[in-house]
């Protein structure tokens, strides 16, 4: 018998996680995504990566800094976060996850103040509240061994692992939701966290000024201005990442298909019944098109890798997206009632407020750092120039 | 020493050995996401509810004495009665069909080994509830739970739930939405007393009985008579009455929004 049928009554379900779930996948992933990109200039001191383990760092301590906060707001109860410490519960991912992500917090910021306590050494000298800072944050004057970096660094990669490992099973384990029970959601959030991490780095370098410092410094960059080692790098990495990206998304849809995995059925029947949905997935799969087109223009035409700050944005913006999608539009579709739910994001601290508000939260602690550390000197690099006193000096126009 | 023999030897030391890693593999068992054990509540006991759907004419008489007895804000539900107007598209003709909802209080219940701080646990008589004192609302369960019976609630600011009433259970009580059903569609009773009303009726309806999502494998122990399959799961239907639009296509209101 066909039939048609109108729900009358059913209750409308609200969102059970906030936007700060979003805010906190986003920047976690950032965090153990650049101290990945980090590792090999900072711990094993290889020459060529220092340039990105200089930015790579800043990121990920900033970063690590803000997510537990985002975390800690999308608590209804915030304040009882010591029931996490009292009632310790093993089989549980998030209980395991408030164990593994302060601990990844802690080594990535340890790693990141034994890294910068050796620049930090020449500021100590200087009169005023910056030279105390550094005398006080130095806790000694002694230099930084290398085997403690070391243990730090292959310390803060495990963290990091683990951390990579709870965000994405601590989802992909509920079988509520079948669009998140999937082995391939956890390895997304990392590859998409990557696609985010090289972005972010391009951005950094571009606002933090380390790419004009660059310029100006090597002579040989005059020729090919745009052709420096460090945003080749970050655009191959970019690269890489959107392709695993791409190869992850199309084997959850090849194994889903062949397999009949749930996910992959719900996915086809949200984007069949819903155009909002329909509209998300061409926009996300054109999002991440363009943007390993573009990342592939920019590698083969290095005179216009000066826009590889805008990719960056770009990628942040994909990165960003993809945990918004699936975190809160994955959210809108019922589960024993028929439709889709509606959300309209709202303007206080648990909708827009709570987003700009981490986004200026991270802002803040990385001009902190920017005022307190000399990163820019770290790992052999060339101290920031002093800031012109000049008034006679030609206007510069970027 | 002979074939035989040295065979017997090293099958016994692998057996030995084995014994040995015994407790071990009943740790490695334990893994992440597995059920914890039960805790509180009459261990001879085993409640669950059979809904007859025949007897169910959709009056909300069990929402609304739920919402007045456990207190439960404006617009959230620990049960409601869904109701569908179905259309036969041969002949026209039209049905309503009523799905009464609450939590299932499963035997395998998705909701209890996601909890990170152990509030949330299933008691030695099935039935699942919240430590509200101890919740930190992180709503981890609300996520996990595939029949939205979970909610939550913006006055405690921890997860909320149907309980099957176990305060007035213990009192001797029925619980609100069976004693004010006036249908006499809700049965609860102990599942483990072959002479409740639930198991004899269980034993004589054993073949018509369906549950909600059953290959979500969480063994609901909500049983429905007079089910149609089509209802099990998400239903294919068009959504909410309630959404009241404009001519613009804009919301109007909705009766309970924020109060």
């Amino acid at each position: 018998m066909n039939m048609q049928s109108i729900e009358l009554i059913a209750p409308r379900y609200q969102l059970a996680w906030q936007p700060w779930a979003v805010q906190y996948f986003f920047l976690v992933a950032l965090s153990y995504t650049t101290l990945w990109l980090a590792l090999p200039g900072a711990v094993f001191g290889v020459q060529r990566w220092k340039p990105a383990a200089r930015l790579a760092l800043v990121a990920a301590a900033s970063t690590a800094i803000v997510a537990p906060v985002s975390l800690l707001a999308d608590l209804h109860q915030p304040l009882r976060f010591w029931h996490f410490y009292a009632h310790f519960t093993p089989w549980s991912w998030m209980s395991l996850g408030s164990i593994g992500m302060p601990l990844f917090v802690v080594l990535t910021l340890a790693l990141a103040w034994l890294v910068w306590r050796e620049p930090m050494a020449e500021r100590a000298q200087e009169q005023g509240f910056v030279g105390w800072v550094a005398r006080i944050a130095r806790l000694g004057d002694w230099v930084s061994p290398r085997w403690l970096i070391v243990l730090t660094g292959l310390g803060a990669f495990a963290a990091s692992l683990f951390v990579a490992l709870y965000t994405g099973y601590e989802v992909a384990v509920l079988k509520g939701r079948p669009l998140w029970h999937t082995d391939f959601l956890p390895v997304m959030f990392v590859v998409t966290g990557l696609i985010g991490a090289a972005g972010l780095l391009l951005v950094l370098d571009r606002f933090t000024g380390t790419r004009a410092a660059d310029l100006r410094a090597d002579p040989a960059l005059a020729d090919a201005p745009r052709d420096r080692p460090f945003s080749r790098q970050m655009l191959k990495v970019l690269l890489i990442a959107c392709l695993l990206a791409g190869g992850t998304a199309a084997a959850w849809f090849g194994v889903g298909l062949t397999q009949r995995d749930p996910s992959v059925a719900a996915a086809l029947d949200s984007v069949q019944t819903n155009p909002d949905w329909r509209w998300t997935t061409f926009r996300a799969v054109g999002a991440g098109g363009v943007l390993f087109l573009a990342v592939l223009i920019l590698l083969l035409r290095p005179r216009i890798r000066g826009f590889g700050w805008v990719l960056g944005l770009m990628a942040l913006h994909t990165a960003w997206m993809f945990r918004w999608v699936v975190l809160m539009n994955v959210q809108t579709v019922q589960r024993q009632t028929a439709g889709f739910s509606e959300y309209s994001l709202s303007l206080g601290s648990s909708g827009l407020l709570g987003i700009i508000g981490s986004f200026g939260l991270w802002l803040a602690v990385l001009m902190l750092i920017d005022i307190f550390v000399p990163w820019r000197a770290a790992l052999g690099g060339a101290a920031e120039p002093s800031v012109s006193s000049d008034i006679k000096g030609v206007p510069s126009h970027g | 020493m002979d074939l035989a023999r040295r065979l017997f030897m090293t099958q016994t030391a692998r057996l030995t050995a084995g014994a040995a890693f015994m407790p071990l593999a009943g740790v490695a068992q334990a893994g992440i996401n597995d059920q914890p054990p039960r805790r509180g509540g009459d261990p001879a006991k085993r409640y669950a509810m059979l809904i007859d759907l025949r007897r169910c004419i959709g009056c909300q008489a069990c929402t609304v004495s739920c919402h007045i007895e456990n207190a439960a804000p404006l617009g959230k539900f620990r049960t409601i009665v869904s109701q569908y107007e179905v259309e036969n598209e041969e002949t026209g003709e039209l049905a309503q069909f009523m799905l009464p909802r609450l939590c299932n209080h499963c035997d395998n219940p998705p909701c209890v080994p996601v909890c990170p701080v152990q509030a949330t646990f299933q008691r030695e008589d099935g039935i699942v509830v919240v430590d509200a004192d101890r919740c930190v609302g992180c709503a981890y369960c609300v996520q996990a739970c595939p029949y939205d019976a979970r909610f939550i609630n913006e006055r405690t600011q921890t997860a909320d739930k149907c309980t099957f009433c176990a305060h007035r259970l213990e009192a001797g009580l029925l619980p609100a939405c069976v004693e004010s059903c006036v249908g006499g569609a809700r049965i609860i009773g102990d599942m483990n007393d072959p002479d409740s009303q639930i198991s004899r009726m269980i034993d004589e309806h054993f073949d018509e009985l369906k549950v909600l999502q059953p290959e979500k494998n969480t063994v609901p122990h909500v049983f429905y008579l007079g089910m149609d399959e089509r209802f099990i799961d998400r239903p294919q239907a068009a959504p909410g009455l309630w959404d009241v639009r404009d001519h613009d296509g804009q919301e109007m209101g909705y009766e309970y929004a924020e109060h």
